[in-house]
Parts: C-alpha cells; sequence; structure tokens
C-alpha cells in the first residue's frame, strides 16, 4: 500500500541470498522461456529482471507495491532454472522472496480476502470434497448460462468456474493395497487434496498400477496437504506446519518410497528438508522423507516394468507440467512409459517448456494472463492432432481442459497414470477419450 | 597553367586531356594517372584546390553507364594503382589495388588455388571499377556479390583525406563498413585506391548443364524444381535471345564425386534434352547487348522472375523491339538488352513495361547504359527508396558535388 | 550532445507526450523497473534511463523517436538486452526505446527466399517459422534462443556458422528504419542490389546510432540436405590449430569449426555435461553441411586430416540430438564459465587464421606472467577469438588486472593485423580501443555517415566513436580558434 522509504525490502530471516543472485550473469538466456516475458516483453517480468529487483532490494530498495506485483506475477514454473547456462537457483530465490513479501508487504484487502479463501479452501480435501455436492448440482442445472454477465466481469470467478472438473462418483481407497505377484517394494501414497476431491480416479488408478507393478501401497488416512501451495505462495509458517503433518502421518508407514502423483506436490516434498532446516525437531526426518519421494513415473521406471502391457491405439500429446520436468528434471520417465505401450505414438508439443498458465493457483490470482497462456497452451495441443493429451498435475489439467473448451476444440484428457492402468487393465482405448 | 602544375607535382603523370579522354560525350580537360595512394589523394587535394570535377576511369569499361557527367574537368586514371598488395593464401585473403584488371588477379590467385569469386562481364575490368558500379555474373548465387567479398577498403575522399575501414580480416564489425557504402556508388563518394577480399578456393570439379526452356511457366517449373531439391548449384542462368527460344543452365561446382552426383541427380530432375559439359555456354556471364546499345538490369523477388521474363517477352512483341535478356534466375538479377538504333521512343516504352512490372515485382529496372539519344529524357534509374538519405550521405562526402556530378541516381 | 543546455522539464514533459502517443503502459518511469534496464548483456556499465518506452509498432517507434527529436532529447534502443559490448547502454538523460514488444513474424516466403519480421523477433524464432518450409535463418549467434533480429542488425551479429553462411549483414536484403529526425524510410527491398547507395549496408552493424530498424527482410537459405558433425580431442590448441589450417588448406569451406581450450571444456562440463573427450587440451567442433554427396566426399577427408594432425578421440555425430549435444558445450561456454571462476571477461578480438598458434602462445605467456586465468573458446575458421578472461571481484585488484589482460589481448589483434572485434560490436566497451585500429580521418570519414543520417547526434550517443564529430564543421585543418571554441562551447586538450 504504501513505499516504506526508509527501510530496505528484505528482513535478515532467509532473505534471497546473495550468493546465488551473483551467479546471475546478466546473459539473458531465461527470457525466451518465462511465461511473462513471453506475454509482455518487460524486463522486469523476467527472472533476470526479478533476480535484479531482488539484488537491489537485498541493496537498499524498499519493497514497494511495483516490486511485490512483479514478484507476484512470476509463475514459480522454473522454465527458467532450465533454461539458465550459469545454474542460478531461481527457484531457491524467488521462493525466499515470496516468503519475505507474505511476511512483510501489506496487501490490499481484496487480495487479502482473495487470498485466505484460497487457503481457507485448496489445502483442505474434505471441504474441497464438500463442494463437490454443489458443483454437481450447479453443473447439472441452467444456473452457468444465468451467471454469464457476472462471470465476464469477474475473471477470477470465471477462472473457477472454468477450471471446475466435470464430477464422477468417487472410488473409495483402502489404506493397504496389497502388490499383485511378488512384492518388490512397499511404497506410501500422497492423496493429495484436489487430486482427492476432484480426481479420484486417479489416485484409485496410480494405486493399481503401483500394485500391478509388484507394490505395496500404503494411503494413510490421516495425511493432509503437503503444503505445496502455501511454499509456493510464500505462506512459510502455514507451509511448514502442513509439512510437519505430513511427516507425522507417514512416519510409521515403513515405505521405501514416497509415491506422488500430482508433480507440484512431489517438487514441494523433495525440498521438505531446506523447509524445515530450521526446526530441530523435524529437519532430520524432512530430509529423511524428501529422499524417499518419488514421481510415480520416476518410481515405475526406477522399479522397472513387469506387468505386461496391452496396446492402446492412441496418438498423445505429453504435456510436461513445470513442476516435474523443470522443477524435478522428469522428463524422459513418462515419455519412457508412454512410448513403450505398444500401438500407442507420441507426439511432442510446440513450445513445451512454457507453462499453460496454472501454476498452482497463479491462475486465479491473475486470470487474465492465464488465460492467454491457457489460450497458446491449448492452441499448441490440438495443433499436434493427438487423441489424448497426457499430464501429471491436476493444475495443468484443468488449466489446458478450459481453455481448450474455450478454443471449442477436443482432446481426450487423461494423467499419465491412467493410461498405463487402463494398458495393464487391457481397457479399451476409448475409455481414456470419455473425459 | 597552375592546375597542371599543381597535378604533376602531385602525382607526376598528369597531361592534358586529349581525344579519347572523353565521359559519355563529355570531354574533359586533364588526365592523371597516380602511382600510389599517397599520390592520388595529393591529386584528389590539388582538384579540390581549383574545385576540378573529377571522374575515376579504370579500364574504361562502364564509363558509358549511368548519366553523361554534369562537368567533367579530370580524369583520374588508375591505370598505375596496381598489384597486389598482400595475398595470405592460408588465411585466404587477398589485398589489391584498384587498378588492377581482374583477370590479372584472377590468374596471381589461381596459382595458389584460389580465387576472388567474382565473374567478369566486360573483360579488361579493374578491381575498382568492379566495386564502384558493383557488377556481377552467375555465380553470384554460391558466392555472393562484391558487397560480400569485400572485407576493406582505402579510399580517397573528395576532399582529399585517405580513409581505411574494414581491415584484412573476414570477421570485423569494428565502425561502420563502408566498403558496403562505396560499393556500387559510381565514383560519386571519392576514389577506391586498395581493396581487401575474402577468397575461396577453385572448385576442383565442375559441370554445366542445360536444358531448353518453353516459356516462363516452363522456367518456373524448372527453378522451382532445382531449388526444391539439393544439388545446391553454383549458377543458374537463362539465356533469352531476341530472336527466341530460351535456354536454361546450371553450373555444379565441387569435388568430383560430389559433382558426379549431382549432375546425375540434376540429370534426372530436369528431365527433357539435358546436355551435359564441361565448359560454361558462349553466352556465360555475358551481358545481352554489344558497345553501344541499350543495356538493362532488372530485379525482382525470386518467385516473379518468370514474370520478368515474361514481361520482356511481351515487351518484345508490344513494341516490335528485339529485346535480349539473360540473367540468374536462381537470385533475381536479369540482362535485357536492346539494339542501339532502337527508335528512343520504343525504347522508353520497353523502359516503362518492364519498370512496371519489375516494382510489382518487389525490384527494379534500370537502364545501365544506352547512347546519348536514348538517354535524353528517360530516367534510367527508377524511383529510389531512401534518395534522400543518399543526398545526405552525398553531401557529407562531396559537398562541392565534384566526383561524378549527376552521374547516379537522383541526379547525385 | 549534452543535457547541460538542456532545461530539467525535458523528461517530465516528453513522458507526458509518450504517454499521449503510446498507451500509458508502455512508458515506464518507476524507478525500479527503469533500474531493471540499466545494462544489457554487459553488467559492467550500467546507466539508468531516464524514461524507457516499449512500441508496439513502427509508427509508434517513428513517434516516440520525433518526439525526442523536437524534445532534443537522446535515445537508445533495445532489443532483449543481451549485446555484450553495452550497445543498448542507456543514456541518463535519454529514452531507451524497447522493441521487445514488436515481435511479429510478418511474412515467411521461401518462394522468394525472404523472411519479413518485426525488430524484436527472436532470431531463433525466424528459423523456427521457416523450417517447416525447408528454409532457415542461418547467422546463429550462441544467444539466439534469446537475442533479437534488431539486435543482429544493429551488431551485424555473427556465429558458429558465418565461416561458410557470412553475417546478418550477407542475410539482411531490405529494412524498414526511423531515422533520428523520426522518418520512416525503406531501404532496399526483396530484391537484390537495389538502385543508389547501399544504405542498407552501412545500416546493418551501425550499433544503433544511424536510426532504429522496424522491419527487417531477411533472406533465408535453404535447409541442407546432409549436416556432418564431427568433435575431436587433441592434447593441445597448437596441434588443433594444425587441423584447422589442413583441412582450409585442402579447399574445404566447413560450415563451422569451432574450438575450445581445457579450461573452456571444463567450465562447459561443469555447466551443461557435455562429455567431452577426456583430457583433450583441445577440442574441435567440425560442421560440414550441403548436398550429400559432397559432405559424403569431404567430410571423410576432414576425419583424417584430424587425425593426422594428431586428434587423440574423434565422434562422429550419429543423429540430431548427438550434434546438439556437441554444440551444447560450445554454445553456453560464456556463461558457463560463471562456475569455474566468480567474474570474468568476454573478450571478442579477431586475428588472421594463420597466427592462431601463436598468438595463443603469447595468450597463455600473458595468463602465466599476470597470474590471470585465460579460457579460449573461438570460431577457429574465421580467426575470431573469445578469450574469457577470469577473476574475482572480492580479491583486490583482479579485475584491473584482468582488464589489463583483456586489453592487451585486443593489442595482440591489431599488432596481427586483426580486429579488436569480430562480432560483438564496439557499443561502449571498446569505444577508447577504436583509435588503435583507426586513424583519425578513418573514424572522421565513417563520422560523415553519422551526420548524413543523425546531424543532431540523438541516436545512441557516445557509442562507436570516442570523439563525436560535430556535423556541419569542414573536415580538415582549422586555422585559428574553433568555432565552438570561441562561442564558448567546447575545449580543446
Amino acid at each position: 500500500m504504501t513505499d516504506d522509504v526508509l527501510s530496505s525490502a528484505f528482513d535478515d530471516h532467509r532473505p534471497p541470498r546473495l550468493d546465488l543472485i551473483n551467479d546471475c550473469v546478466h546473459c539473458g538466456f531465461c527470457l525466451s522461456t518465462c511465461p511473462t516475458y513471453v506475454l509482455w516483453g518487460e524486463e522486469a517480468d523476467s527472472p533476470r529482471g526479478r533476480i535484479y529487483l531482488m539484488e537491489t532490494g537485498l541493496a537498499g530498495e524498499p519493497m514497494t507495491d511495483s516490486m511485490v506485483q512483479h514478484f507476484d506475477r512470476c509463475l514459480g514454473c522454473m522454465a527458467c532454472v532450465t533454461a539458465c547456462p550459469s545454474g542460478v537457483r531461481y527457484d531457491r530465490l524467488i521462493e525466499d522472496t515470496r516468503a519475505q513479501v507474505e511476511r512483510r508487504h501489506p496487501r490490499t484487502r481484496a487480495e487479502r480476502l482473495l487470498r485466505g479463501a484460497i487457503f481457507r479452501l485448496f489445502p483442505y480435501p474434505r471441504r474441497l470434497r464438500l463442494l463437490r455436492g454443489p458443483l454437481r448440482a450447479y453443473q447439472a442445472s441452467g444456473v452457468r448460462r444465468l451467471l454469464g454477465p457476472l462471470l465476464a466481469r469477474t475473471p477470477t470467478l470465471a477462472t473457477l468456474e472454468s477450471l471446475a472438473p466435470r464430477l464422477r462418483r468417487p472410488e473409495r481407497l483402502p489404506e493397504r493395497v496389497p502388490a499383485v505377484g511378488p512384492r518388490r517394494a512397499v511404497v506410501g501414497m500422497l492423496t493429495g487434496c484436489v487430486q482427492r476431491a476432484f480426481f479420484p480416479d486417479v489416485n484409485a488408478a496410480t494405486a493399481r498400477v503401483l500394485a500391478a507393478e509388484g507394490c505395496d501401497v500404503v494411503l494413510p488416512r490421516a495425511q493432509g496437504c503437503c503444503g505445496a501451495l502455501s511454499v509456493h505462495t510464500g505462506r512459510e509458517a502455514e507451509a511448514q506446519g502442513f509439512a510437519r503433518s505430513l511427516i507425522d502421518s507417514f512416519e510409521d508407514a515403513g515405505v521405501d518410497y514416497l509415491v506422488v502423483n500430482a508433480a507440484g506436490c512431489g517438487s514441494s516434498l523433495k525440498e521438505y528438508g531446506d523447509l524445515l532446516r530450521d526446526d530441530p525437531s523435524y529437519a532430520e526426518r524432512a530430509a529423511a522423507l524428501a529422499a524417499k519421494v518419488r514421481d510415480v513415473s520416476e518410481v515405475l521406471v526406477e522399479l522397472g516394468p513387469v506387468a505386461p502391457r496391452h496396446p492402446l491405439p492412441l496418438s498423445v500429446a505429453y504435456h510436461d507440467a513445470c513442476h516435474l520436468a523443470h522443477a524435478q528434471g522428469v522428463r524422459a520417465q513418462p515419455r519412457q512409459l508412454l512410448a513403450d505401450i505398444p500401438g500407442l505414438s507420441l507426439r511432442e508439443i510446440a513450445s513445451a517448456e512454457i507453462c499453460c498458465g496454472s501454476a498452482g493457483v497463479w491462475n486465479v490470482l491473475n486470470p487474465e494472463p492465464a488465460r492467454e497462456l491457457g489460450d497458446r497452451k491449448a492452441r499448441d495441443v490440438l495443433a499436434t492432432g493427438a487423441d489424448l493429451l497426457v499430464t501429471a498435475n491436476p493444475g495443468c489439467l484443468m488449466q489446458v481442459a478450459a481453455a481448450v473448451h474455450r478454443a471449442g476444440g477436443v482432446i481426450g484428457l487423461a494423467h499419465t497414470v491412467q493410461v498405463l492402468d487402463a494398458s495393464i487393465r487391457g481397457l479399451p482405448a476409448q475409455s481414456l477419450l470419455h473425459s | 597553367m597552375a592546375v597542371l602544375e599543381d597535378l604533376r607535382a602531385a602525382c607526376g603523370d598528369a597531361r592534358p586531356a586529349g581525344d579519347d579522354d572523353v565521359i559519355a560525350g563529355v570531354p574533359a580537360r586533364f588526365v592523371a594517372a597516380p602511382g600510389s595512394a599517397d599520390e592520388a589523394a595529393a591529386v584528389v587535394r590539388a582538384a579540390a584546390v581549383h574545385d576540378l570535377s573529377t571522374v575515376v576511369r579504370g579500364a574504361a569499361t562502364k564509363l558509358d553507364w549511368g548519366s553523361p557527367p554534369e562537368r567533367l574537368d579530370l580524369v583520374l586514371d588508375t591505370r598505375r594503382l596496381t598489384g597486389v598488395v598482400e595475398h595470405a593464401a592460408g588465411d585466404l585473403i587477398v589485398v589489391v589495388r584498384a587498378g588492377t584488371p581482374l583477370a590479372d588477379l584472377s590468374t596471381k590467385l589461381a596459382a595458389a588455388g584460389q580465387q576472388l569469386a567474382l565473374d567478369a562481364p566486360l573483360p579488361g575490368a579493374t578491381v575498382g571499377g568492379t566495386v564502384a558500379v558493383n557488377t556481377s555474373g552467375p555465380r553470384r548465387m554460391a558466392y555472393g556479390t562484391v558487397r560480400d567479398l569485400l572485407i576493406g577498403v582505402t579510399i580517397v575522399r573528395p576532399d582529399g583525406v585517405l580513409a581505411r575501414a574494414g581491415g584484412k580480416v573476414v570477421k570485423n564489425v569494428a565502425g561502420y563498413d563502408l566498403g558496403k557504402l562505396v560499393t556500387g556508388s559510381y565514383g560519386t563518394l571519392g576514389l577506391i585506391t586498395e581493396c581487401a577480399f575474402r577468397l575461396h578456393p577453385v572448385p576442383e570439379a565442375g559441370a554445366v548443364l542445360r536444358r531448353p526452356v518453353d516459356g516462363p511457366a516452363g522456367l518456373r517449373t524448372v527453378v522451382s524444381a532445382v531449388l526444391g531439391a539439393q544439388v545446391v548449384p553454383a549458377a543458374l542462368e537463362l539465356d533469352v535471345p531476341a530472336g527466341g527460344g530460351l535456354e536454361f543452365a546450371m553450373l555444379l561446382t565441387g569435388v568430383p564425386e560430389g559433382v558426379r552426383r549431382r549432375v546425375a541427380t540434376a540429370r534426372a530432375l530436369l528431365g527433357g534434352e539435358v546436355a551435359v559439359s564441361d565448359a560454361e555456354p558462349d553466352w556465360w556471364s555475358a551481358y545481352p547487348w554489344g558497345a553501344g546499345d541499350v543495356g538493362l538490369k532488372l530485379t525482382a523477388a525470386l518467385s516473379r522472375v518468370p514474370d520478368l521474363v515474361a514481361a520482356g517477352l511481351a515487351a518484345r512483341d508490344r513494341h516490335g523491339v528485339p529485346v535480349a535478356m539473360r540473367g540468374s534466375v536462381g537470385t533475381g538479377v536479369l540482362y535485357a538488352g536492346m539494339p542501339g538504333a532502337t527508335d528512343p521512343a520504343a525504347v522508353a516504352a520497353v523502359v516503362a513495361d518492364l519498370r512496371l512490372v519489375a516494382r510489382e515485382a518487389g525490384g527494379h529496372a534500370v537502364v545501365l547504359t544506352a547512347p546519348s539519344a536514348v538517354c535524353d529524357g528517360l530516367d534510367l534509374w527508377g524511383p529510389v527508396p531512401g534518395l534522400a538519405l543518399m543526398r545526405s550521405v552525398k553531401f557529407q562526402f562531396d559537398p562541392g558535388r565534384r566526383f561524378a556530378p549527376g552521374r547516379f541516381v537522383g541526379g547525385l | 550532445m549534452t543535457s547541460a543546455t538542456r532545461a530539467d522539464g525535458a523528461i517530465p514533459a516528453l513522458a507526458t507526450r509518450l504517454r499521449a502517443v503510446l498507451d500509458p503502459a508502455q512508458v515506464i518511469d518507476d524507478r525500479q523497473e527503469l533500474r531493471t534496464y540499466e545494462c544489457d548483456g554487459l553488467a559492467q556499465y550500467k546507466v539508468i534511463p531516464a524514461l524507457v518506452a516499449l512500441p508496439h509498432s513502427a509508427d509508434e517507434v517513428a513517434a516516440v523517436v520525433r518526439a525526442c527529436a523536437e524534445a532534443g532529447v537522446p535515445f537508445v534502443a533495445r532489443g532483449s538486452g543481451t549485446g555484450l559490448s553495452g550497445g543498448a547502454l542507456p543514456h541518463a538523460d535519454g529514452v531507451l526505446i524497447v522493441t521487445a514488444q514488436m515481435r511479429h513474424i510478418v511474412e515467411v516466403a521461401p518462394a522468394d527466399e525472404r523472411a519479413v519480421v518485426q525488430p524484436g523477433v527472436i532470431n531463433l524464432d525466424v528459423t523456427r517459422a521457416a523450417s517447416p518450409h525447408g528454409y532457415y535463418y542461418a547467422p546463429d549467434p550462441s544467444s539466439q534462443q534469446i537475442c533479437s533480429i534488431g539486435g543482429n542488425v544493429a551488431e551485424n551479429s555473427g556465429g558458429a556458422h558465418c565461416l561458410k553462411y557470412g553475417f546478418t549483414t550477407n542475410h539482411v536484403t531490405g529494412l524498414e528504419i526511423v531515422t533520428p529526425a523520426g522518418d520512416l524510410v525503406r531501404l532496399g527491398g526483396r530484391a537484390p542490389d537495389p538502385p543508389g547507395y547501399d544504405l542498407v549496408g552501412a545500416f546493418v552493424g551501425s550499433e544503433g546510432t544511424l536510426g532504429i530498424a522496424t522491419e527487417v527482410t531477411v533472406r533465408l537459405v535453404r535447409l541442407p540436405e546432409a549436416v556432418h558433425t564431427l568433435l575431436a580431442g587433441f592434447a593441445s590448441t597448437d596441434e588443433a590449430g594444425a587441423a584447422v589450417s589442413a583441412i582450409i588448406g585442402a579447399g574445404v569451406v566447413p560450415a563451422a569449426i569451432e574450438m575450445m581450450d581445457a579450461l573452456a571444456i571444463e567450465a562447459a562440463e561443469a555447466a551443461v555435461h557435455c562429455g567431452y573427450p577426456d583430457g583433450a587440451g583441445a577440442v574441435l567442433i567440425v560442421e560440414l553441411d550441403g548436398s550429400a554427396a559432397e559432405v559424403d566426399a569431404q567430410f571423410d577427408d576432414v576425419e583424417r586430416l584430424c587425425r593426422e594432425a594428431g586428434a587423440f578421440e574423434i565422434r562422429v555425430a550419429a543423429d540430431d540430438a548427438e550434434r546438439a549435444l556437441f554444440w551444447k558445450g560450445r554454445k553456453s561456454a560464456f556463461a558457463a564459465v560463471g562456475r569455474i571462476s566468480p567474474d570474468y571477461i568476454v573478450q571478442d578480438g579477431v586475428i588472421p587464421r594463420t597466427a592462431l598458434p601463436e598468438v595463443l602462445r603469447s595468450i597463455a605467456d600473458l595468463s602465466r606472467r599476470t597470474g590471470v586465468r585465460v579460457a579460449n573458446v573461438f570460431h577457429a575458421g574465421d580467426g575470431n577469438l573469445h578469450p574469457l578472461v577470469l577473476f574475482d571481484d572480492a580479491v583486490e585488484g583482479q579485475s584491473e588486472r584482468a582488464e589489463e589482460v583483456s586489453g592487451a589481448i585486443l593489442d595482440l589483434c591489431i599488432e596481427h593485423g586483426g580486429s579488436i572485434t569480430g562480432e560483438h560490436g564496439v557499443g561502449m566497451d571498446k569505444v577508447r580501443h577504436m583509435p588503435r585500429m583507426f586513424s583519425a580521418d578513418d573514424l572522421d570519414t565513417m563520422q560523415l555517415v553519422r551526420c548524413a543520417f543523425d546531424p543532431a547526434g540523438l541516436a545512441n550517443p557516445g557509442k562507436v566513436f570516442p570523439t563525436p564529430r560535430l556535423c556541419g564543421e569542414v573536415p580538415g585543418r582549422h586555422r585559428g580558434a574553433h568555432p565552438l571554441q570561441e562561442a564558448g562551447i567546447a575545449e580543446v586538450f
């Protein structure tokens, strides 16, 4: 709200690190992969520019509305980390910066209300589940049409509305799913929040596939949110609280791996050690759990496939979720798993490194640019002419689905693991195309 | 006379003009032939002091190009500014004085298996004249023209100051590229005394394929096929004699095995009656006109070249003028010729037709040379984008308008 | 042109005017945002611009420049801000005109072998747009995934493949420019050899001092049928250099020959894990392209020549992926050096190729004498060196020593008849070296062109030339005091 002219932008509690900032040689290779630079062509909304703002902030510049706006606009997609030849840890920098912003920068009332509402809802699977009923009713009724003019005027609401997935009957998962055949590993499975509430079939498919590949799957019923959305939005204390609870719920599960089927969650879980490094009672346990975290595609390739695959004669466009490709470096494994399915042809999407615009709750907080990015991605996806779009994150799935729908296009949507599940179970390709 | 004394003091070889010292019909008063860059600078300084209008003459192969000079006092002859200054074969560069005939340079370079990859449409032409007018031939398709081969230049400005730009290395972006500026400037910005060029190895093998073509449509098919394939021709030429018939010719160069295979591919590609030989046709690299005739340069975007050819054929019929055409269908540069005795009105009509089509095709139609009866009242150059800026440049280099005044575009 | 003679209100008034001409969002005067533009790819020089404008069209560029001209305010153009000579370094009392939002590819015309693009279009995007048609845009600077065509035009950028294909100037046939007075002018076009002076040729490489390009017509080149790339490891740069000489001497014109020395290899390895041959004192990347018939015939010779020169390991790229990996190390070299040294200077100089071994030896001596490490990356085929002078700014005196070494290398280039810049341009960085390469008369003559385009001296002032030429003065000797001295405006030092 007001410029604090006297004090510099960052305080001493985990400011963005100067040594990391100094790794930046200003080459600009990150610009062409940054979604906000692609949209607006302005230096301050590029990774190089944001790093520059951080540096000036450390050197005494105040945390102004303008500076905060540029940090807020960052999607956190980390395409820049992939592109950077100097190895700048921008992911670390933006996380520390966002935490500082959350603590130190006064937001407008409207912003606070919106953020508050988001974080009272999304990290709580039970609350999300309570929405299912009303949402189904809403989708079934004609109310949607009546709301048109209201939605047109309130982009945030329109985004939420467009993202709401079509709901089906949820499957209930047991707390332990035994391996099919000889047991090769015991894995814990994160059931998530949005995934659990709105895409329960993805969780069911994940459990089945893991079991089919010889894993006992442990799904502690007490598990809650992993805190990814909070971490990525700078809500440090909230994130740490979620992390501690999650560590507790998997503590005695005795698992070799903690398997995750949502890219954003997986990337966050792998960094638990860093998140809780200042907490002596959790630091070691956090690091230990983090070391066990695997994306489902990672662990399946690591173990090596044993379950026979049945053909799926489909053309598939695989979309790299940012938090899987850029944050975790997992690109080859999903492609390998898909390519190993007989009859399946894999197509690459143009401009694959550019985020779809979902970026956690970024699309809710920045609806107009998110829409533009979604439209671009939909255009590139539809240009592949593929039957099915496969991706590993519920956020991406919702964002691209909405954009494809806006473009009047038609394409099937599935999580990587659902494709594997269909192939292992010998389901017809059609089963994946009704989404 | 004070003028002659000063000129002799500057360079030794200075004399009153003779009957042969006439440029595009305009007689000169003096001729000076400096033997070095310093002498050349001294001559130009003397000319400046006496406000002498100056035109540079090399081998006089293109003196009839452009408009006649508005006034002419001094012919600056470059015949003594000859010789190779440096040939660094290992670096593939040569530095040569501007008065050196291209043919002499070629011989010297060939001894080391290298070449300045510039065709010489007019035998005897000097390096300086070639650069000043930016002449080129069939192999521009493979190697570019002067503008792509010139890497350094030394000039004497109209005020007599000696200046260098570029250098002796191919990769060089220090300072402005004055070499490009003086290339094709028709001697209006000063005297070129020395040029540095990048060289190429002389190819080990070559072959020419020839085939008649039945018209612009046939030409389009053939050229598209060749450009779409991967035979990488060094030149793609078309000859359209005034009497009729179109002949297409392709030059392939490279290593013997490579050429052999590409000839086979090209032959199959072209189809029809293809003649293969290791010698170029008689008409190769020569302008389709003789001394005293009308000569035009026509350019167009590559896809529109067949339209230019069609326009030439149509103009021939419409105006009853024997128009001959010849040139690079691979780069979009054609030359057209008409007999010198052609009625000036008919010439003007043909030029107007061709200019219209060339403009619409993204290029230009320029009358390079014509008898004075034809030149009178004829716009030789057509519209020249950026003319105002060109005037500014000319004014900076030659505020007194003493170098080749009126010879070039827009009366520059 | 200085601001001393201009009233203080010029900038705010200009800002108001610009906001009327452009959308207000396209004019930046927020200090923090202005600071993000204070340098380009050369972070050593920083100047905060007074204003930043982001035009969307040629008309908007013209309007901005006209407004600057009428206010007597200097302007500097910037594309992606990745230049390495400080060419886009702003003027403290001027407007930085950023073309990053002008990134529309107007037309790809493969039948004419041309493409028409706005200046903010990224170099690699031209190739991406042309490749489906079987063509590409040949000049390939290492920063091509982000550098803009407008910037390429300003600097006459090269790249690894310019040995065979030439530089930007050989691939631009037409321009639309805004002159420093604010007029839109078309030069050249699709067809070759436009009549009159080659102003396109004069403009390319003029580093933003003659105006701003608002549309560029580029030449497209046919995608070659065959590309063969080899990576060869040598014990030393001498041997690698001998291989290069042998290849050139054999009459082969490779599409590219690149060399990296041991230190550069170490950096690249740390950054991108390119897996170059273990223990190599130098690696060569040699690429041949063209018709399969020619390339097949020549490639075996090239391999043999490398072996004969002492290559202890030769890898031939089996496919595009492997070729990309060979190049990855080379293309990331500059930024990768950041991993083995806290700070570094990227130098850019040219020597005749035959002088390579000697110059490299001199650089090695220099390095030993001064204790300053130098990693070498270069376009071996055309003698364009990129010594990376490493130092640690935190250690006293290292930065100065590095500057000395960097300057000494340029001296070597000039001594051997080369150039002070092969690709990166003079910009701000090499202004002081220009008099070592060119005489006062040479520089004066070049500035005649500048006076023709920009008599008011508003286009990127302070770049390229050490001493601005006062336009309109008569060159040559003056008797008595210079008119400006008499007017009390200029002093003679």
